[in-house]
């Protein structure tokens, strides 16, 4: 048994080996420019450029990354207003908006703040009142009181891909009815992996809120915002956690050849189509775990929609490896930004069925670091996508070596 | 010899019924008849009788409600959104022509009557000013609070008609507020008024802001049922599969029941068919999750009283411990006795089978029976709660209602915890309905299910 396995061991590392050399040396394009400065940083050169606008702007809540900018969103405790602010990686304006609750009567920007959006540097201003309005009278100019202020932000086009959620929603049902349906000898390792990483993520949660912007709204407290963040994200991770015990992935004796030429995969795929909202989380403070969890928690979910791909695929007998074939190169053609997933997806139905949430969750990991990697551009954030690799690279090692020592995994592994 | 088992359903039947009847006593938002009057008393003051009984219909300024309750708490709040508020109202149309807003409280909150063929002399220009300021008096029972602040006049109809805008300062609202009235005249005869209330910002943020927060927080809530949703799917593929045994008559009639319920409900009409489609599979599988205890009917509406009167009380509580909750009841969009069934019953036929059955079927085997109804204790508390000061009061409130349901739930299965919460949803939700013994009959309608069920003899094994 352990002959064939060491047989396709050896093309399985040289294709590794030319997939991470692609990766390192064919230049990548990604359609997003790469951020030249982290969200923290961003938000101080907001503080520091912007007119106070006159109100206290709370603390820094969110971020997201949009254009060649970051949009940031500050939030006083009590939550009446939001301070928005798009702050661009090179030299150019910073743009901002004050949103308001709509039942704070009378509301008036500051004197600064309204020369500053007039575009008046003179700041001679007289105020006028008037019934449930306030203006401010400038040079040749007039401010009306009314919220939200300062002009539009920059807004990332709406990419919708419904198709590809619907194909991959059906995917995972598959997977689901497949496992249940056709069942194996459960792993015991995916098990724990998912529960503990779901686990990890719990306590994280109070940093991941500030990628959850459309939790914070004017006339919201925050605190309302994150509870609502984090009892959501706490249902989904208690679901995927409940989903991997019950639909738990096979058993399996997974080949380390294989799983690196997954891990090279991802990292192409992350240089190619890197996912934008990896950068949000490569900006907080404790990337490192969370970028991990989700990982494994992304790469899981992926092992499920390829156990059902592999299921429905099963009819066309011999051709199914030219159907995954198909699949695969209509992946690089049509998924964009969903190719790290879509290539996963089709790994993990590639191989057999107890190796498929091994390779699912190589392909996801090298992808993310492939993503970190291709658009950070700050020091801390490629170092610790760089000790990601590097964990990914030794479990893959580690299962080598373990399958040369031992010659056989236990069934339950 | 009468069974001991028997007695105590007499009794629960008693107690049950008693407790139901109490609670609807004095209840309803009253007035109809009495705004009438008032209605018909105000036209006859401006000189025109209107002819046939007016339509009456119930409406209401839910956010300036509860704004007037949060500024003063308690009883007093509640008297001003009835009266000089005007926060809650009748609508009442004569079908001879003429129009009125009186408040529950007998306030005449608006008016139009038809145009008088002769209005009498339209007003010279540099009287007219005067003329108008007097007449406020034909609106308001405290003229001298109010004051004009601007006036208009034009030409139309042959009259010369005048439009006056009053300021009335606070008066009897909490410091702050403001009241507005707006006065119309033809020739010299007034024609109509229509008064306004702006309430203080920090006031009315309160409760939109609480209302706010709670609609943020409502999300999770749905995202948890969708999960369930999904685990439904994926249970009824295994079904098929393995043939298990389910009850797809029945599941089918609850569905289309859930429907009906759904079209008649506020704002679930595009909803309804899929929660019909949801529920008929969650029921038709019930046979196949022989983790649920059994369900027994007969207990759940006497459950749900108790329910109800406990839910009450933690509003009483809430507000003598200091905190706040509204104590006007939330205004339904529409009134009709379908609507007050609707809205009571389509919690208990959607959230329940979901919360109280599919929910502990797929986590009982990880968490226990226990465990999973806590786990969906949160998410049903989150999908229905009123704005409160502190916001966790009402949650809280709400999460001790789902508790007291997954005890019912544990003793008298989904069905019971549906009939409980329908009698309780009903219950508390009267004072929402007009005042009235046909009202008081749909509220009690579990009720009366519940004592059929309670007092029909079993037979002998």
């Amino acid at each position: 048994m352990a002959a064939p396995a060491r047989v396709r061991t050896l093309p399985a590392a040289v294709a590794a080996i030319a997939l991470a050399a692609a990766a390192l040396w064919v230049p990548a394009t990604p359609p997003e420019q790469p951020a030249s400065q982290p969200p923290a940083a961003a938000a101080e050169r907001a503080e520091d450029d912007l007119p106070s606008l006159g109100l206290p702007w709370g603390k820094v809540r969110g971020w997201e990354r949009v254009n060649d900018g970051w949009t940031l969103t500050w939030q006083p405790a009590h939550g009446m207003w939001l301070v928005r602010a798009w702050v661009p990686d090179g030299p150019g304006e910073v743009l901002w908006r004050i949103e308001a609750a709509s039942w704070l009567p009378g509301v008036r920007l500051s004197r600064r703040a309204a020369s500053a959006l007039a575009g008046r540097d003179d700041g001679v201003a007289q105020g006028r009142e008037y019934l449930g309005r306030r203006d401010w009278l400038l040079t040749d100019a007039r401010v009306l009181g009314a919220l939200p202020a300062g002009g539009d932000l920059p807004a990332n086009p709406r990419r919708g891909y419904p198709a590809a959620a619907a194909l991959l929603a059906g995917l995972l049902l598959a997977g689901a009815a497949a496992r249940h349906l056709v069942p194996g000898v459960p792993s015991r390792v995916w098990r724990q992996a998912v529960g503990w990483s779901a686990l990890a993520l719990v306590p994280l949660l109070p940093q991941l809120s500030a990628l959850a912007q459309p939790a914070f709204q004017a006339g919201v407290r925050p605190w309302v915002g994150e509870l609502a963040f984090g009892a959501a994200a706490t249902l989904l991770l208690a679901a995927l956690a409940f989903a991997a015990q019950r639909f738990p992935a096979v058993a399996g004796r997974p080949v380390a050849g294989w799983l690196a030429v997954g891990l090279a995969a991802g990292v192409v795929a992350g240089r190619l189509r890197p996912a934008t909202w990896l950068l949000g989380v490569a900006g907080l403070p404790l990337r490192l775990p969370e970028l991990a969890a989700l990982a494994v928690l992304l790469g899981w979910l992926m092992g499920l929609a390829g156990d059902g791909l592999r299921e429905l695929a099963r009819p066309a007998g011999r051709a199914r490896a030219a159907v995954l074939a198909l699949l695969g190169v209509a992946a690089v053609a049509f998924a964009g930004p969903w190719l790290g997933v879509a290539l996963a997806v089709v790994a993990a139905a590639a191989v057999e069925r107890g190796s498929g949430t091994g390779m699912a969750v190589a392909g996801v990991w090298g992808w993310v670091f492939g993503s970190v990697w291709t658009l950070a551009e700050w020091e801390p954030a490629l170092r610790d996508a760089l000790v990601l690799l590097l964990f990914g690279v030794g479990t893959v090692a580690a299962i080598g070596l373990a399958r040369r020592t031992t010659g056989i995994s236990s069934p339950t592994a | 010899m009468i069974r001991f088992g028997y007695v105590l359903r007499v009794v629960a039947a008693a107690a049950a019924a008693a407790g139901a009847v109490a609670l609807v006593r004095g209840r309803g938002v009253p007035g109809e008849a009495q705004a009438a009057a008032v209605a018909r008393a105000a036209m006859e003051r401006l000189g025109y009788a209107p002819l046939g009984e007016p339509t009456a219909t119930f409406e209401g300024d839910q956010e300036l409600a509860w704004a007037l309750e949060r500024a003063r708490p308690g009883p007093a709040g509640a008297q001003l959104a009835r009266g000089e508020g005007g926060a809650v109202r009748w609508r009442l149309v004569f079908p001879g022509g003429g129009e009125a807003q009186v408040t529950v409280d007998g306030v005449v909150w608006s008016l139009r009557r038809p145009v008088p063929e002769a209005p009498g002399p339209d007003l010279f220009p540099s009287l007219a000013t005067p003329r108008v300021e007097a007449a406020v008096a034909q609106a308001v029972l405290d003229p001298a609070s109010w004051r004009l602040v601007r006036a208009q006049s034009w030409r139309e109809g042959g009259h010369t008609w005048e439009r006056a805008w009053f300021v009335g300062g606070s008066g009897p609202l909490p410091p702050g507020w403001r009241r507005e009235l707006e006065l119309e005249m033809a020739g010299s005869s007034v024609v109509s008024w229509k008064r306004f209330v702006h309430p203080l910002g920090t006031d009315l943020g309160v409760v939109t802001g609480r209302m706010a927060e709670l609609r943020l927080l409502r999300r999770p809530a749905l995202l948890g049922l969708a999960i369930v949703v999904i685990g439904v799917l994926i249970a009824g593929a295994e079904a098929v599969a393995y043939r298990e045994s389910t009850a797809l008559a029945r599941g089918l009639v609850y569905g289309v029941v859930v429907a009906v319920a759904g079209s008649f409900a506020a704002d679930t009409l595009a909803a309804a068919p899929v929660q019909g489609v949801v529920l008929a599979a969650v029921v038709a599988l019930l046979p196949g999750w022989t983790d649920l205890p059994p369900t027994r009917l007969s207990f759940g509406p006497a459950a749900g009283v108790a329910l109800a009167a406990a839910t009450l009380a933690g509003g009483t509580i809430i507000l003598g411990a200091g905190g706040w909750v509204p104590v006007t009841s939330p205004v339904p969009s529409d009134t009709g006795w379908e609507r007050q069934l609707a809205d009571a019953w389509l919690p208990a036929l959607v959230e329940e089978p979901l919360l109280r059955g599919a929910l502990p079927a797929f986590a009982a085997p990880l968490l226990g029976w226990w465990g999973a109804a806590l786990l969906a204790a949160p998410i049903g508390a989150l999908l229905h709660p009123e704005p409160s000061v502190p916001l966790l009061a009402s949650i809280g409130l709400g999460v001790v209602l789902q508790l007291g349901l997954a005890v019912v739930a544990r003793f008298a299965g989904v069905g019971g915890a549906v009939l409980a919460r329908g009698t309780c949803e009903a219950l508390v939700q009267r004072a929402a309905f007009p005042a009235g013994p046909g009202w008081n009959r749909i509220a009690l309608l579990g009720v009366a299910v519940g004592t059929v069920l309670l007092l029909w003899p079993r037979r002998r094994a």
